[in-house]
Formats: structure tokens, sequence, C-alpha cells
């Protein structure tokens, strides 16, 4: 049974008082807390090691740990998503540079096309709409239903032979939507067309089965997984991951360089090496498996349930203030613990509902996000108008809030009601 | 400061001009007025900030009421 108290206390972002008040934090989905596991694992590459790691570097006793070490976390990483193969795995920065390394080195010709949706985040969007308009492919959209939900018919509908990939979010950071992937997959490989889904939202949150699902590519943000910044993950079934060419060359890519007849031929290194140009960012890879083991010791599952409960309250107190419009599935069932709301009365603009919450209340800082999240073009589909200055704010959670925190939140948000025209 | 902060800065200074004092919803539309210097995300963030540093340096007020925080750009800067 974890005892979700003590979870609480590795978070000493938590145990704090700023500017005199005690911290809600309600920011998750764009940035998840560290615990303590995670620094001391960063900490110590940097204070004991702090050497080059990695394919044919340094093989002294300090780069020799640092390569052991960073596979290791790679193998953590290929247990979390129950990958394959460790080859199977490549770090990038983030989920948005996974999404850009796929789009930009899929083979894609004009007459093809590539299939993704409204309620993407502008990550999984905008790298395939800067390919497409490269290529002259076509970009079809499917739009997502008005709560943030998808018909699979909507998808039959837009993919077809001519489908080179679908890039799908599992989870919408806005909506809180859980998306139905393996359908979406399923659809997809009947016509032979590859899907990338965008995991930055659901693998911090639900087990996450890349095989059990067969999803070709997938993407994570470990920032939002309990783990440093400037760390993601890019999954890809190794034998396409083989076919693909690179985003980046340089160093830690190569097998050799031959140079002969003042001509050099380069021979790469097969994956995941090929894509991980550059001496890499091992404090944060390190900080990657220690976020991993984090997770996995609490259990997915355990995350997973104790977030619908949060689900549930969070989003049956908003709803039953009846004070304001909720985006995403009225089920709490459907969704990650997220809610994006604005008020009904329109008369306050969303950077105030933010604001309000983290500078006018007497005893609590709640910490959260306001504007479009990234997601503009669902926010038009549904007649919320960005350039108009309009938005919505995200409370998010995750395993280090309380249900008590939520009872002070939902009182506060009542007495908000009361405050505006 | 970057070019980009400084024209955020800009940017609440030459809504305010046009129109003081104004809510948070009246300055957010209004950045279509003023393409060369608002021009951070839509949603509003980066003219929020910038107007906050302003509050912190005296040069403007903002004052909390019920249809949100109202920005005043005072005179004697």
């Amino acid at each position: 049974m974890v005892v979700w108290s003590r979870i609480r206390k590795d978070f000493p972002v938590l145990n704090q008082l700023y500017e005199g008040k005690s911290l809600i934090y309600f920011d998750s989905a764009c940035m998840a807390l560290k615990p303590i596991q995670v620094w001391e694992a960063m900490e110590y590459y940097y204070k004991y090691l702090g050497a080059c790691g990695g394919a044919g570097r340094s093989t002294h006793s300090l780069g020799a740990e640092t390569s052991l070490l960073t596979e290791q976390a790679r193998q953590k990483v290929t247990s979390f998503i129950n990958a394959e193969s460790p080859n199977e795995i490549i770090w990038t920065r983030n989920a948005t540079e996974g999404l850009n390394i796929i789009a930009a080195t899929i083979p894609l010709t004009k007459d093809e096309n590539v299939v993704t949706t409204t309620l993407e985040h502008h990550s999984g969007m905008l790298p395939f709409y800067k390919r497409c308009t490269e290529t002259g492919s076509e970009l079809r959209l499917v739009e997502a239903k008005e709560d943030g939900t998808f018909d699979p018919a909507d998808f039959e509908e837009k993919i077809d032979d001519k489908t080179k990939i679908v890039s799908f979010v599992h989870a919408s950071n806005l909506t809180g939507s859980v998306a139905p992937l393996e359908e979406v997959v399923r659809i997809s490989h009947e016509h032979d067309a590859l899907v990338i889904s965008d995991d930055a939202q659901f693998a911090p949150h639900q087990k996450l089965d890349v095989r059990a699902i067969d999803v070709d590519f997938s993407v994570i943000s470990i920032h939002k997984a309990v783990g440093p910044t400037g760390i993601g993950v890019l999954y890809g079934k190794y034998e396409l991951l083989e076919e693909l060419d690179m985003f980046l060359v340089g160093g830690d890519v190569i097998e050799d360089v031959v140079y002969e007849n003042n001509k050099i031929t380069p021979k790469y290194l097969p994956p995941p090496h090929k894509f991980e140009a550059g001496l890499q960012n091992y404090g944060g890879i390190l900080g990657a498996g220690a976020a991993v083991d984090y997770l996995e010791k609490i259990g997915m599952d355990n995350i997973h349930n104790l977030e619908q409960k949060f689900s549930r309250k969070l989003l049956e107190g908003v709803l039953e203030l009846d004070k304001f419009e909720i985006m995403g599935p009225m089920d709490y069932k459907q969704r990650t613990a997220l809610v994006s709301f604005r008020p009904k009365s329109d008369s306050v603009n969303h950077n105030d509902v933010v604001e309000y919450f983290n500078e006018l209340l007497p005893q609590h800082k709640i910490l959260m996000r306001g504007g479009n999240m990234c997601v503009h073009p669902f926010q038009y589909q549904i007649g919320i108008n960005p350039r108009k200055g309009e938005g919505v704010v995200r409370a998010s959670l995750y395993i280090y809030n309380t249900m008590e925190e939520i009872e002070i939140f939902l009182g506060e948000l009542e007495n908000f009601a009361k405050v505006i025209d | 400061m970057s070019d980009f902060r400084k024209r955020s800065t800009e940017c609440i200074l030459a809504i305010l001009e046009k129109k003081n004092p104004a809510t948070t919803k009246e300055i957010l539309a209004m950045t279509d007025l003023f393409p060369d210097l608002c021009v951070g995300c839509s949603s509003g963030g980066d003219v929020i900030l910038a107007g906050k540093e302003l509050v912190d340096k005296g040069v403007l007020e903002r004052e909390w009421t019920s249809k949100g925080f109202v920005w005043n750009l005072l005179t004697e800067n």
C-alpha cells in the first residue's frame, strides 16, 4: 500500500512557505515537481563522475561508469514502456524533439498524406505541418469532438492507403481526455500507415505498453514524469529506426569516417546511437532513470487509481459550482487528473483567474496555468478565440497532491465566483 | 533583457497610453493594435508578466475588481 503522505515529503518544493504562503501546485501537466531521489541521481553524476559517456568515448573509470549508468537508465525506460529492446529508446531533449525527429526524417512524397488531429499540442502538429509544406504532401486533420473525445469513424474517413503516418495525442494536455490509441493504430495499420503517439501527458500517469498497443513511435517528456528538464525519450520499433535517416549528425553517431582519395565516407552506428549526436545530457539521463524507478516503485496502477479519485473530485466539484465552463469529457474515467475551465460570465480573463489564485488568497498560493496550452486549433474549433486574448485555466494534479488541496481549491473557487461579475 | 521582453513591456505601456485604466481583458483585446510590440503568445502571459514587473517598478498599479485586475499607468511616470 502506498503511503501518499510519505511520497509528498520527497518533494521539498511543497514543504516550504513561498512569500509566507503554502503552495498548492496544480501545474504538473506543464512541469512535474522533482523528488529528492531524482536530484540525488543527478548530483551523483555531477559530483562524482562529470565525465564523457556514450559510444566510443572515454574508457577511463569515470567515462566507463557514466556509460554504464546511462545504459542502465535506457534499460529502465525500456521496461517502463515495455519496449522490446533498449535499442528502441533514443534520448532526446523532450517530446517535441522526438516528434520533430520523426517528422523530419520519415520518407514522405508529394502524393502521400499525413493525418493528425485538431486536439494535438502544437508539438504534435507543427513538425508535420512544416514537413508537409516542404514536400507538398497533404496534412489531413481529424476534428476532435467538442468534449475532446474522438470518433474512430473519423479516422476511417481520413486515413487511406496514401497515409504515411498518423500523429496522435494519447492524452490531451488541454481536455485531459484519453484517446482510443489502440483503435487508431488498428485503423492505421490496415492501411500500412505508421502511428506516432504523443505520450507526454499519458506516460507519467498510466502504464504505457508500446508493444500491447503496437504503436510504431512514441514520445515522452521526462520532466512531466518527476524527472529533470531537458531530457525526453523517443521510442521506435527497431526495424523502423534502422530505416530512418538521422536528424543530427556529428560525434557519437559514427563507427568510422573513412578518408580516401580526398573524399570522406561516414559509416554510422545502428540505433539508438545514430540518433544521439554529440555529448549527451548524462546528468539528465541518470535523473530520468531515477524518475522511472520512482514511478515504478509507486506503481503505475496505484498512480492511475489515485488520479482517478482526484479527477472525480475536481471535475464534480467544479461542475457543482455551475459557474465555470469545463473543457473535456464529463466522465472522470475518460480523463487524466486535469481540468481546464473558464468562468461562464466571461467578465474575467483567464490570466486574472491564475493571478487571483497566485496572489490574492490569504493563506495559499494555488499555482495553475492560464492560456491556450499550445492547442490553439482546437480552441478555435470550439469557439475560444486566442487572438482576442481568450483562453482557459488549467488545474493539473499529480502524485504529490492531496484531496485536502482539492477541497481548499474548490472552496476558493466558490469564493472567486462570488467576487466576479 | 531580450528584445522580446522589452517589446512586451512596450506593448502594455502602448495599450495603457491609449486606454488608461484598463482591465486585463481589455488590454489583451487591444494587442492586435500594436502588432510590432505585442509579439508574444496570444494567450497574453508575456504581457501580464511585463505588467507585473512594471507594477514592481512603480510604473503601473494593479487593483482587483469584479471584472478582474484593472491596470493603471501612473501619470507621474
